[in-house]
């Protein structure tokens, strides 16, 4: 594994399961000393140990990022012990299948909390130190269905449309300060919510060759087909790309206008 | 550059029988729309804080040859929304175009947006529009002709320093509709209208407090070299409101003098 990250600092979140746990993995991997929050502290504490087992560094936080208090406290923490962060990942995410006539109250503001103020709150909390520090770099985990509609997902489609838009706006405030915020926009993957969406439908491999076949390269996203963006982003190897979405989409957005 | 005084080339009325909803309707780009729409032969339900406004607007109404009735109502409560989707239909029986205008259009950087900022930014922009679409559309559905307006911004599309909570939330409204378009097609068609700088009395009061050059330095970046009007606002809502585009959903269309050809 690469040196690029040796002495730096990064906050994951959703860092207990799916592609949050593999960019923690990843960057603690690249000698990163990581931050590992997640509602879920088992889960997140399993990743800590098994970044540790592999010769890692890694401490994990249990963090509801809608909290505002609880944002503000871990990332005091991350400071005050280490005193610089650098990769702040916003992988945290909750969907709800529901169409807009089915979508309750309560689904509606868990999606746009988690999905939306989560990543607001983390940049608001966490773009100061990197501020300090000489610069940095924040990816947030958008989705295809921030850029296109489909049948069933209302809350989630708005929560990651806006969070696109969220990314410019700090792109732009930043940029001076060194500061680069960007979205890896995947489609469908073999990890993380897709799948565990996919899995409770009635026959999941069907779900998965129909998506496959409706993609241009014929297959489904792999959680390794997310991660080396989310790496590229986090890396010195892309110091000039901010507020941008890269599509992980094996060549969806071609069809797009 | 003052905006041209057109002659609207739009002879039939395009909304006979129609009921339209319109948020915000007692300034601005809502009255204008209610005034186009009166005109065209819709009844019009206003919604608004403004009780006086909402007044003056159904006056106008009125003055159309029309008829409407106007509803007090905060939509950045779900309890309103509902309320004034019910108002509309204990009035009328019916409900064909809900217009989502009304918004708060908050500025501030992101590491200065207070979380009460947020919250009411969001529920203004965002959370409401949700809840009129979710009480509306059984009514929508029910015509088998119906049409979801709702006013985004440029600062939706693009990023600008500056308003971090308004664009999250208006980018998240277009997405919103292009999810509505999908799933409530063919009975409900969904578009979204991007105004880039329209002179209203909130573009004025934003415009008086910043230096004389602003505005001229505005108007020069603009292709069409002038600021919109809520007129011109207005037309591309009857356009969406009414068959005239019945083959257009999920849409986003700019109101902005040229501005998104620049970018």
């Amino acid at each position: 594994m690469s040196d690029r990250f040796r002495g730096k600092v990064a906050v994951v979140t959703g860092a207990a399961s799916g592609l949050g746990a593999a960019a923690a993995e990843r960057l603690a991997a690249e000698h990163a000393t990581v931050f590992a929050a997640d509602l879920d502290g088992e889960g997140a504490l399993r990743v800590v140990d098994a970044i540790a087992d592999a010769g890692g560094d890694a401490e994990f936080a249990v963090v509801d990022v809608a909290n505002e208090g609880e944002v503000a406290a871990m990332f005091e923490a991350v400071v005050e012990q280490h005193g610089r962060l650098d990769v702040l990942v916003c992988s945290a995410a909750v969907e709800t299948r529901a169409s807009v006539l089915d979508t309750t109250d309560d689904a509606w503001r868990r999606v746009l909390d988690v999905n939306l103020k989560g990543p607001f709150l983390c940049m608001k909390h966490g773009i100061g130190p990197m501020v300090s520090t000489g610069g940095g770099s924040v990816i947030l985990l958008g989705s295809i269905l921030g850029a296109i509609g489909s049948p069933g997902y209302a809350a989630y489609c708005a929560s990651k449309g806006a969070l696109v838009n969220l990314a410019k706006q700090a792109a732009i405030e930043h940029a001076p300060d060194a500061v680069r915020v960007n979205v890896v926009s995947p489609s469908a993957c073999e990890t993380g919510l897709f799948l565990h969406m996919v899995s409770q439908a009635p026959d999941p491999e069907a779900i998965k060759t129909m998506v496959a076949e409706r993609t241009p390269m014929g297959r489904l996203g792999t959680e390794a087909d997310v991660i080396e963006a989310i790496m590229f982003l986090a890396s010195d190897d892309s110091t000039y790309i901010s507020g941008t979405t890269i599509p992980l989409d094996g060549g969806l957005a071609a069809r797009r206008m | 550059m003052p905006a041209p005084a057109y002659a609207r080339p739009v002879p039939a009325p395009q909304l006979e029988g129609r009921v339209a909803l319109i948020t915000g309707g007692a300034s601005g780009q809502g009255r204008a729309a209610a005034a186009l729409f009166a005109e065209h032969g819709a009844r019009i339900v206003v919604a608004d804080l403004n009780d006086d406004g909402a007044g003056e607007t159904i006056a106008m109404v009125d003055a159309a040859g029309s008829e409407g009735i106007a509803v007090h109502a905060d939509i950045s409560t779900r309890a309103d929304c509902d309320a004034m989707v019910r108002a509309t239909i204990a009035h009328f029986g019916q409900l064909d175009i809900l217009y989502n205008n009304a918004a708060v259009q908050m500025s501030g950087r992101l590491v200065d947006t207070t979380e009460e900022q947020w919250d009411l930014t969001i529920a203004t922009n965002l959370d409401a529009v949700f809840w009129a679409c979710r009480a509306a559309l059984p009514h929508l559905i029910a015509t088998g002709n119906a049409s979801i307006i709702s006013t985004a911004s440029v600062l939706g599309l693009i990023g600008s320093e500056g308003y971090a909570a308004y664009g999250a939330a208006k980018a998240g409204l277009v997405a919103l509709t292009r999810q509505i378009a999908t799933e409530y097609g063919p009975a409900v068609r969904a578009n979204v209208i991007a105004p880039g700088s329209i002179d209203t009395p909130r573009f004025r009061k934003v415009a008086e407090t910043m230096p004389p050059e602003f505005l001229t330095g505005l108007q020069g970046t603009i292709p069409l070299h002038r600021l919109g009007t809520a007129e011109d606002v207005a037309g591309i809502a009857l356009f969406l409101a009414s068959d005239l585009s019945a083959y257009t959903t999920g849409a986003v269309i700019p109101a902005d003098g040229g501005l998104a050809a620049l970018r």
